[in-house]
């Protein structure tokens, strides 16, 4: 075990052995506190990055209404491309949405020491993933303005949603993980609103964090309610997490399409949505660990611990890329070939194969340990691996259609500004959600980190007085 | 508990405030649609009941064939155009130029009255007005003694009135009009009346075992295409014995897709051939002449000689040598002695009487050009745009004193002129036509005029009752009463005769007779002049001359052969574009010594590697917002010279073909034209049809289901209903029962189509479109946005991005000539496949829909809910025929710059169909309201469905008959037998799809030689 007067040799030492050492240069409750605290304070750096958000936004937002307004022609489909930008982004959103609570529920019932710098912020992405990926399903229907009839509700006609839909799954399954993932970052943030609270100075806000904060007392029978709570709540979204991609993924693979009737598309999807989800946590925290200056919370450790996630997850996307082609090889499908053959050497492979080199070729860098722990080159890492995903369901969903078993309606697709906006503008409402969330929240749970933080003793008596 | 008394609101109170003003709320604010009224007839019009169609029989005046048509008319507007089952001409069949008919007459840019031009503009004037000045006008011609030298240009029909305007010129001193028709195959009339003593001999295709087809496009536009393609269609149904098609010309047209072997003969040199046939030549000469095999002329002269006199040849030719080429393929008939056989002079149609040739028209401008015409008169005619640039019409019309249109829509002539005095269409007209030989057939108003138009004739008979000197000459007040007048059996015969499709009977007044002048075409031999490919111009197909070029309709409908829309293209061998480094949509610049135009290049492999091919019709600077600025006009290229019996030649001479630098996509409807080995469209030998028939080995694989060919239904029902969870032991089958109320059960709608009968014509799209209310998407103001500013203008800018609504389409593929960039060879086979909503049975769609709004009906329809559809597309993904259509735009919506429907083009919706709003789905429904309207009216007479009773829109339309509709599970209709045909199968019959719609394969008629190539 390491102890404080030792000090870690980040380079040397990889692996997160136990929690003693993980924060080494955290030396007590009271810097966690303020250091954590101090993040909040808004900066100018903030509202800029914050006005940015909101404009992109807006420019998503305008393009809604425009589309409303004179119908879905205004976006690039082409038929028989019937699913476009707005689906591709949808599965993009929702597999960036599974990082978070793989690692705060999976990894918090696996005892991974390194999630704990990084969970709240992945969380809280995921719920703003979830947030962004529920609109698209809305935008990308004809009648937006009757989403509602996909939701089980009685009704005098005694119409119900077909329940053999894959897209009526959907509902339950983004709903049941927004509220579940929701419900989750809240309990979580319990004991760091309580925090909040009592530093908190102006009335206003120290109400609102004592609402929130459920009347925190940080008595033991709450400790131990809360720790049940979490405990649970972590087992009970644990298969959510496999769940809701597999049901998403099951959108494409319960059709007849080729390219998309595929059963390893379950397993296939939810590793990628790991292997995106982990991306976007580097694409956020990163930056976050320079400009909040919590390096030494996030350390070089807790990159490379993750970059190991996604060096295995990147392995088995492409295992899952070269099963699908030698199951089309294997098949014997005339049409299930051709496709194949398609998307990688013919019209499509430009797109087929940005998706091979950021998912499948690019990752392999992390066999290195230097590089495991750049955190510039993770950085880069994961703009490429964010785009590689985003085509990987560009892949999927656009080749395919445009290649089915009628020949004479074999097409071509191409986006149109009304689609860019809103791939703009999602990133503008998931964005804004999150800097509004960096300076109402703390990015990082307080509590927790105290729990690995050994504090320092300030002399004896003061350390037995504490007993 | 708050219940203090004089609180203000009481708790229960504010619940109920808030339970009316939510609910309010809801039902009033959540409402798309408009509230509109329904006002019912005070007093009804005699014979009408609101919302039940009426038919009125007339005839059609859309080509020179008069097909008798039903007009069905919903609450006084005609709303469809079928063909009268009655009528000798068409048996039932129309054509899609027939059944556009409509988007004529309620074209939103029709004269809506009277014009006249004051300055440079013409304006609305009132009919009195507007007759004032012509009176006006005509005295003073006359009285200067110019009257001699009138010309009226008249568009070509047969029947009462070209006698009545010869009746009328002649009073006035004037003399015979002009009767033109440029899409007239003038050459072969000119041919047939020298050969066989009549226009348009009946051509017998059941009597005929061989059919040479000198570019003779029977199933395009030359002639009469609709009793052709019935003949046509009939005579290969008998498959075995069924003639076979050889197909002679430089471009293969639709007529040469569907033929059985194709000799690219290179244009000029068809002459040789027909020498080689008669035995004047050897076929050495000719192969090299035509540069073709030798041996592909050895086996042309041997099949000719074993056909006897079942060879039926054809020429529709139409270069400077093509009455003496004419001639000869005559010969060939009369040396096989098929005159009489397969060419019945006997039975002639009469369709091309009375026809004026080009040379006439050209003298007639000359005149103009000399400034001695005072005044002429057109109708209809659009010489402007329709003749090449060369004869310099329009400025040789220029030059006339005082120019009077009698024309219905603003064309490029009739804007030249000084009086509007704007006709009425033929479906507010009374009419008739002279048709095959003694067979005359009447044309009735169906409706009051849409606008503010008169009868060409009830306005000649005016102005002459008008004019003193020649009043008593007219005794009749108006058109009707003149044609009563002189009809045998008066009035009340005349009525019965309207409701007759067609009666036997000559026209009462015959035209005044003239004499065609002659003289040389200044046009070089062909092949002689400038330029490094030939130029072969040819009629639309779809468009015609362009005089199609206003409807929606037939701009929407891809060419049957590139399967184009909205666009003009040039057709170039893809071993000419590779040399060139021309890819498709590439610009060729054809230039020729009369002009020329730039289109994009459409690599084909039916022209000839040495001959690029442009179709007429495009490229109108006038006639209409759908025919403005789309395409270029082919006439700009053609020299002014015509074959030796006057008439235009449309392949007369070379161009110079070289590389545009613009590019524009394709506005086409084709994905891929191969099949790649799918089995969409299945073909046997016409010798296999006899063969008896082998026990299929199936691949046995143990307990894998076999996916070999089962003929007929596999699933009597819907998946659904073979109970719960498809179990056909469960007892819980819901609307499926069989003992259930409706009994709809008990049915299973389906259809066959027969693709030895296909050709492709597509006449079904158009038939659909008409019935279905399905929307246009290509004029240039549908389009989308580019930017936020910018709008995609280009005609055809929504088929570019594939969004084209057609329900039903045909499919074209091709079969044989892989290499085909780097080899030219004739030899390749096209099958149609008309491809529409399936209905399977066991559907792909259904299932993926979250919200139900497609199910299985319990007769098999595959319902599409368009009020339930929210629009997530799913079904159109896992559709594997693509048959799905959805509303990117509001084209229902009169408020949308999509809107397809431009007033008063609305009034052909048909009532029975929803006008589908943007954001849904839709497809083919199987004509579901035809269905609902057969089953009521059955229930309303208390009987049951007759066999056969009613059909779908395509179906009715379908001139080849290739099309059949009805219950499957009734043996008695025909589509039951027909679905268990030896030559059935099934589309993608390996997905497990069990589809309603059964194809029967095409038969093919090898050359005896080569039969043993498949």
């Amino acid at each position: 075990m390491g102890t404080i007067a030792q000090p870690v040799d980040e380079l040397r030492r990889p692996n997160i052995a136990s929690a003693d050492n993980q924060l080494p240069a955290v030396k007590d409750y009271e810097q966690v506190d303020r250091e954590i605290i101090s993040t909040l304070g808004f900066t100018k750096k903030w509202l800029i990055g914050l006005s940015v958000a909101v404009f992109a936004m807006l420019i998503g937002a305008s393009a809604w209404i425009y589309q409303i307004y004179w119908g879905l022609g205004q976006a690039g489909y082409e038929p028989p491309v019937m699913w476009g930008v707005y689906i591709i982004t949808f599965v993009f959103w929702v597999g960036i949405g599974h990082a978070g609570t793989l690692i705060s529920a999976i990894l918090y019932l696996f005892r991974a020491g390194f999630r704990t710098s990084i969970y709240r912020a992945a969380e809280a992405m995921t719920v703003f993933a979830v947030m962004t990926a529920g609109l698209f399903p809305i935008i990308h229907i004809g009648r937006p303005w009757k989403f509602f009839w996909l939701i089980p509700y009685p009704n005098w006609r005694l119409l119900w949603p077909n329940f053999k839909s894959p897209l009526v799954w959907d509902v339950f399954a983004i709903s049941t993980y927004l509220t579940i993932s929701t419900t989750f970052l809240y309990i979580g943030l319990i004991p760091d609103f309580a925090v909040l609270r009592d530093r908190e100075t102006n009335p206003m806000r120290k109400r609102i964090y004592g609402i929130l904060s459920l009347g925190w007392r940080n008595s033991d029978r709450e400790w131990r309610h809360f720790a049940k709570a979490y405990l649970f709540l972590a087992a009970f979204s644990t298969p959510l997490v496999l769940s809701v991609h597999s049901v998403v993924s099951f959108d494409f693979a319960m059709a007849l399409v080729p390219g998309w009737h595929a059963s390893i598309f379950p397993p296939y999807f939810v590793a990628g949505a790991i292997f995106s989800g982990f991306a976007m946590v580097w694409t956020i925290v990163i930056p976050m660990r320079k400009w909040f200056r919590l390096e030494h919370y996030i350390t070089l450790n807790h990159l490379d611990a993750t970059a190991k996630v996604v060096l295995f997850t990147s392995l088995v996307v492409g295992c899952a890329y070269m099963i699908e082609f030698f199951i089309a090889w294997y098949s014997g499908v005339r049409p299930e070939q051709e496709f194949f053959w398609n998307r990688v050497f013919g019209q499509w492979w430009w797109a087929a194969w940005i998706m091979l080199l950021c998912n499948m070729a690019l990752p392999m860098s992390l066999w290195s340990q230097k590089l495991r722990r750049n955190p510039t080159w993770l950085w880069f890492l994961s703009i490429f691996i964010n785009i590689g995903m985003w085509y990987e369901r560009f892949v999927i969903v656009v080749p395919s259609l445009s290649h089915e078993f009628s020949p004479w309606q074999w097409g071509s697709y191409a986006p149109s500004w009304v689609d860019m906006s809103f791939l703009v503008g999602s990133f503008g409402w998931f964005f804004m959600w999150f800097l509004l969330f960096v300076k109402q929240m703390p990015v990082m749970a307080i509590m927790e980190l105290k729990e690995i933080v050994v504090p320092r003793r300030k002399h004896a008596a003061v350390e037995g007085a504490h007993h | 508990m708050s219940t203090e008394a004089g609180s203000g609101v009481k708790r229960r109170d504010f619940l109920k405030i808030l339970g009316a003003t939510g609910a309010t709320t809801a039902v009033v604010g959540c409402s798309s649609e408009k509230v509109g009224k329904l006002i019912p007839y005070v007093t009804s019009p005699d014979n009408t009941v609101a919302g039940v169609s009426q038919f009125y029989a007339t005839t059609c005046k859309e080509c020179a064939t008069g097909c008798g048509v039903l007009a069905e008319v919903r609450d006084g507007r005609p709303i469809k155009l079928e063909g009268n089952p009655d009528h000798p001409v068409n048996r039932g069949a129309i054509c899609a130029t027939g059944m556009a008919a409509l988007q004529g007459l309620y074209n939103p840019d029709r004269y809506r009255q009277p014009m006249l031009r004051e300055g440079a503009e013409l304006t609305p004037v009132t009919w009195d007005r507007a007759l004032e000045v012509l009176g006006q006008r005509l005295g003073e011609v006359k009285s200067r003694g110019g009257a001699a030298n009138a010309v009226f240009m008249n568009a070509h029909e047969t029947g009462s009135f070209p006698g009545l305007l010869d009746q009328w010129l002649s009073a006035n001193g004037m003399p015979a009009h002009l009767s033109v028709d440029t899409m007239a195959p003038a050459a072969t009339i000119a041919t047939n009346r020298a050969a066989y003593g009549a226009a348009w001999p009946a051509i017998d295709f059941n009597a005929a075992s061989l059919i040479l087809s000198f570019s003779a496009d029977f199933l395009d536009a030359w002639g009469h295409r609709v009793p052709q393609q019935l003949g046509w269609a009939d005579a290969r149904a008998k498959l075995e014995g069924a003639p076979r098609l050889v197909y002679i010309g430089a471009r293969r047209s639709l007529t040469g897709l569907n033929a059985d072997q194709w000799i690219p003969a290179r244009p000029g040199s068809e002459m040789a051939i027909c020498r080689a046939i008669l035995g004047q030549a050897t076929a050495a000469e000719a192969a090299t002449a035509a540069d073709v095999d030798e041996g592909t002329i050895t086996a042309l002269i041997a099949a000719v000689g074993a056909a006897g006199s079942g060879v039926l040849a054809l020429c529709g030719m139409t270069t400077p040598d093509a009455v003496e080429c004419g001639t000869m393929v005559a010969d060939i008939n009369k040396q096989n002695g098929s005159v009489g056989t397969t060419i019945k002079p006997a039975e002639a149609h009469a369709g091309y009487e009375g026809l004026s040739s080009y040379l006439e028209l050209v003298e007639a401008t000359e005149r103009m050009n000399a400034g001695s015409v005072p005044v002429a008169f057109v109708r209809n005619v659009n010489p402007a745009y329709s003749m090449p640039a060369s004869v310099g019409f329009a400025e040789a019309f220029a030059k006339v004193g005082f120019k009077v249109s009698f024309s219905i829509m603003p064309d490029e002539t009739s804007l030249l002129c000084d009086l509007i005095l704007p006709d009425h269409h033929w479906l507010e007209s009374w009419g008739d036509a002279v048709t095959v030989a003694g067979q005359r057939s009447f044309q009735q108003p169906v409706l009051e005029p849409v606008f503010d138009t008169r009868s060409v004739a009830d306005v000649l008979i005016g102005s002459a009752r008008a004019d003193g000197a020649i009043a008593a000459s007219f005794p009749q007040s108006d058109y009707r009463s003149w044609m009563v007048s002189g009809f045998a059996g008066g009035s009340d015969a005349f009525a019965t005769a309207l409701t007759q499709a067609s009666v036997s009977g000559s026209v009462a007044a015959s035209r005044a007779t003239r004499t065609a002048p002659s003289r040389p075409s200044p046009a070089p031999a062909l092949g002689a002049g400038e330029g490094n490919m030939f130029v072969f111009v040819y009629p639309s197909a779809t468009l015609g001359d362009g005089s199609g070029a206003n409807k929606p309709w037939l701009q929407e409908l891809p060419d049957p052969v590139t399967k184009i829309a909205w666009q003009s293209w040039v057709e170039i061998h893809p071993i000419t574009a590779k040399q060139m480094g021309v890819k498709e949509g590439d610009h060729l610049t054809v230039t020729t010594a009369a002009g020329e135009i730039s289109a994009p290049a459409y690599p084909y492999m039916g022209v000839r590697p040495d001959t690029v091919a442009v179709a007429l019709g495009q490229g109108h600077t006038a006639y209409g917002r759908f025919a403005i600025g789309v395409g270029v006009n082919a006439y700009t290229v053609l020299p002014s010279a015509w074959d030796s019996a006057g008439n235009l030649a449309l392949v007369s001479t070379r161009g110079n073909v070289t590389r545009g630098v613009e590019h524009s996509a394709l506005v086409t409807t084709e994905g891929s034209a191969r099949q790649h080995g799918r089995g969409i469209a299945q073909a046997m030998m016409a010798a296999a049809i006899s063969a008896p028939e082998v026990e299929e080995h199936h691949h046995d694989i143990p307990g894998h289901v076999s996916q070999e060919f089962l003929p007929g239904l596999k699933s009597p029902v819907a998946a659904d209903a073979q109970g719960e969870f498809a179990n056909p032991q469960s007892k819980d089958k819901g609307m499926y029962n069989p003992e259930h109320p409706t009994r709809a059960e008990s049915r299973r709608w389906a259809m066959t189509v027969d693709l030895a009968r296909c050709t492709g014509c597509s006449a079904c799209v158009t038939a659909c479109y008409s019935e279905n209310n399905i929307p246009t998407v290509g004029a240039r103001y549908q389009g989308r946005a580019l930017s936020p500013v910018t709008w995609d203008e280009r005609p055809g800018a929504n088929i570019i991005k594939g969004r084209e609504m057609a329900w039903i389409r045909l499919e074209r593929y091709y079969e044989g000539n892989t290499n085909t960039e780097n080899e030219f060879s004739p030899d390749f086979e096209t099958r149609f496949v008309p491809m529409m909503c399936q209905h399977c049975g066991n559907a792909p769609c259904e299932p993926v829909c979250p919200v139900y709004a497609t199910y299985h009906s319990p007769d098999g329809l595959n319902v599409q809910v368009y009020n339930r559809c929210v629009g997530t597309r799913y079904c159109s993904n896992n559709c594997p025929y693509k048959v799905r259509y959805y509303n990117w735009f509001g084209y229902g919506e009169p408020e949308r710059k999509q809107y397809a429907w431009p007033e008063p083009m609305h009034w052909l919706l048909n009532p029975d169909v929803t006008v589908r709003g943007k954001g849904v789905m839709e497809k083919c429904t199987f004509c579901v309201q035809r269905i609902r309207e057969g089953e009521n009216r059955a229930r309303s007479e208390e009987r049951e469905l007759r066999a056969d009773e009613f059909t779908t829109a395509c179906a009715q339309a379908c001139p080849s008959r290739a099309i059949v509709f009805g219950d499957a599970a009734d043996e008695n209709w025909s589509v039951a037998k027909l679905a268990y045909d030896r030559r059935a199968y099934h589309v993608f019959e390996e997905l497990n799809t069990y589809t309603a719609v059964v194809y029967l394969k095409k038969v093919n008629h090898p050359a005896p030689a080569a039969s043993a190539t498949a």
